[in-house]
């Protein structure tokens, strides 16, 4: 060991160290600090440097944001997201724990297949799926929207819920379909709970993917099911930007998403990496 | 033994049974509009004049020769460079000073991933609203000592580089995540050895951890790379593609052909070659992984 250390003795590299993790901790904060000033400044004080009057600060944003399209909005985008989700996880599930405990020859060019579609360029399916719903009357509707979500949500489910249910021993599923369980009990009552993290990150995942999408909303969308993503677009004209409400809905869209990640954020993590490690 | 094998065959058939849906569900929802965007890639097809069904090679032809289509895929490619290298760098630097240099900042980890959920709209627009000088505090605080910032968004590699920045804002969390993930499996054993041979922290960590890091900086990077050939409402909210078409990457100029210009198939085929580009970085990425799976 090297000979240790007095508690204060200052060090220019543990300084260099904290200083490092001040600026980077700054870069991470600015956004966030600055969008919740934006939402509480007065419209008449927007342009004046906050330290010049740091105590003009307002409600009214708020309740003019109550007052427009935003809040149907927020409920569209939480509808279609939880149904996307909901529909991913009873249909993907299963597929991700056959993929995980059957045995079969195909699982490469599974495994290589959810790969190329979860990184495969949206655009890529949005034009045809424009197409399609242009011809047969799916554009701006609900089931439209949640199809198309369909395509993130989908490969993504089905590839990590293999991925956390792989590591369920084989001899507990074994065990409880000896003991006379059925399969569905077996599922319900032994693989489920043991799986429970890793299943419930797939799912705060899958649903953090639609309800943060844009650019499926943009095409599909048009006014009767437009999602919160894409009516943030709304306060922004050539004319002018209102910050206020901008800031505000920011906030509100960011505001379910962030208790999740907070407190699954271990799970999140084996999820991820799971999608990265294969 | 034998009670456990007379179970195998009925597992079997209930697990072809479960996994039938989502084979299905996956051919529907996904390969199907994939075989739809080739379709149309090969076909031409116009919102104005109509489908031709006919196969051609036309739409391929035109993009060898498209230079605003050459030009999105430097821009394509500046963004991704540039926004990895610092997503990587800033992640990096923040997991392992979490990890190694201030471990009683620890805490912090749940305020360096909030980024990472706030929704890519709002990135656009609060990065946005920072760099309208008459708005943003920055430009505020350095007219305070009579410093002028530069409008960003006005020229070619500012416009590129305030994209990095509200990029990298948003995605560092990932690789602070992954990285840490990575750190906390390093064994402690290794810099303890190399602490008691008398190597200083600094040297511990380029010599030891950065080696021992690589893989998973790595797939990080490769990771984020494809992420990155998607970008989209950053470009759209920030820029709309500006000045000019400084910031029209690939993606972005496949979303401007097919819905502004009503030329779906030639957007079709734009999508085709992104698709190549992110299969072949992807086979890449699963290819390594095979071979650090089995190292």
């Amino acid at each position: 060991m090297r000979k240790p250390k007095g508690k204060h003795d200052f060090s220019w590299k543990q300084a260099a160290g904290v200083t490092m993790m001040l600026a980077l901790l700054f870069f991470a904060l600015l956004p966030i600090i600055w969008s919740f000033i934006l939402a509480l400044r007065p419209e008449n004080r927007l342009f004046e440097p906050i330290w010049e009057s740091p105590t003009a600060l307002t409600l009214g944003n708020i309740r003019n944001l109550a007052g427009t399209g935003f809040p149907h909005a927020l409920f569209n985008s939480f509808v279609t997201a939880t149904v996307s989700t909901i529909l991913a996880v009873i249909i993907g599930v299963p597929g991700g724990f056959a993929l995980a405990k059957g045995r079969s020859s195909r699982k490469f060019v599974a495994s290589w297949a959810l790969l190329l579609l979860r990184m495969a360029p949206p655009v890529g399916f949005v034009i045809p799926l424009f197409i399609l719903y242009l011809n047969v009357g799916l554009l701006d509707t609900w089931v439209g929207l949640i199809g198309a979500y369909m395509v993130l949500t989908l490969p993504l489910v089905v590839w990590s819920s293999w991925t956390s249910l792989s590591q369920i021993p084989d001899e507990l599923i074994e065990a409880a379909l000896l003991d006379g369980a059925t399969m569905a009990q077996a599922l319900r009552r032994v693989v489920i709970p043991a799986a429970r993290p890793g299943l419930v990150a797939t799912a705060v995942l899958a649903f953090l993917l639609t309800w943060n999408d844009f650019f499926f909303a943009l095409v599909i969308t048009r006014s009767d099911t437009v999602t919160a993503p894409v009516a943030i677009m709304n306060f922004v004209s050539y004319a002018s930007v209102d910050w206020g409400s901008i800031a505000i809905a920011s906030i509100l869209l960011t505001l379910p998403t962030v208790p999740v990640i907070v407190f699954a954020n271990k799970y999140i993590v084996q999820s991820m990496g799971g999608a990265v490690k294969g | 033994m034998s009670q456990v094998m007379g179970v195998q065959p009925v597992l079997q058939r209930s697990y072809r049974m479960m996994l039938m849906p989502a084979v299905l569900a996956v051919l529907i929802f996904a390969v199907l509009p994939l075989l739809g965007m080739f379709v149309l890639a090969f076909t031409s097809f116009d919102l104005v004049k109509g489908w031709d069904t006919g196969f051609t090679l036309k739409n391929f032809v035109k993009l060898t020769d498209d230079k605003r289509f050459i030009a999105s895929i430097w821009v394509m490619l500046s963004l991704s460079v540039f926004g990895v290298i610092a997503q990587v760098a800033a992640g990096t630097a923040i997991a392992v000073g979490l990890e190694k240099i201030i471990p009683r900042w620890r805490f912090l980890r749940g305020i360096f991933v909030v980024p990472f959920v706030v929704p890519h709209v709002a990135v656009a627009l609060v990065w946005l609203s920072l760099f309208t000088p008459t708005l943003s505090p920055i430009n505020a605080f350095f007219d305070l000592f009579g410093i002028t910032v530069p409008a960003l968004l006005t020229t070619r590699w500012g416009a590129i580089s305030a994209i990095v920045i509200a990029d990298t804002w948003a995605s560092f969390p990932f690789v602070m995540l992954l990285i840490l993930a990575a750190l906390q499996g390093i064994s402690s054993d290794l810099d303890e050895a190399a602490s008691i041979d008398g190597a200083s922290k600094i040297q511990v960590f380029w010599r030891i951890t950065l080696p021992l890091l690589k893989p998973a900086l790595l797939m990080v990077a490769l990771f984020r790379f494809i992420e990155t050939i998607k970008h989209f409402p950053l470009i759209y909210v920030m820029t709309n593609g500006g000045p000019g078409r400084a910031t029209q990457a690939t993606n972005y100029y496949a979303f401007i052909q097919t819905f502004q210009n009503s030329k779906v198939s030639y957007g079709a085929s734009i999508a085709v070659f992104l698709f190549i580009f992110a299969a072949a970085i992807s086979f890449w990425v699963a290819r390594m992984n095979a071979r650090i799976s089995d190292a």
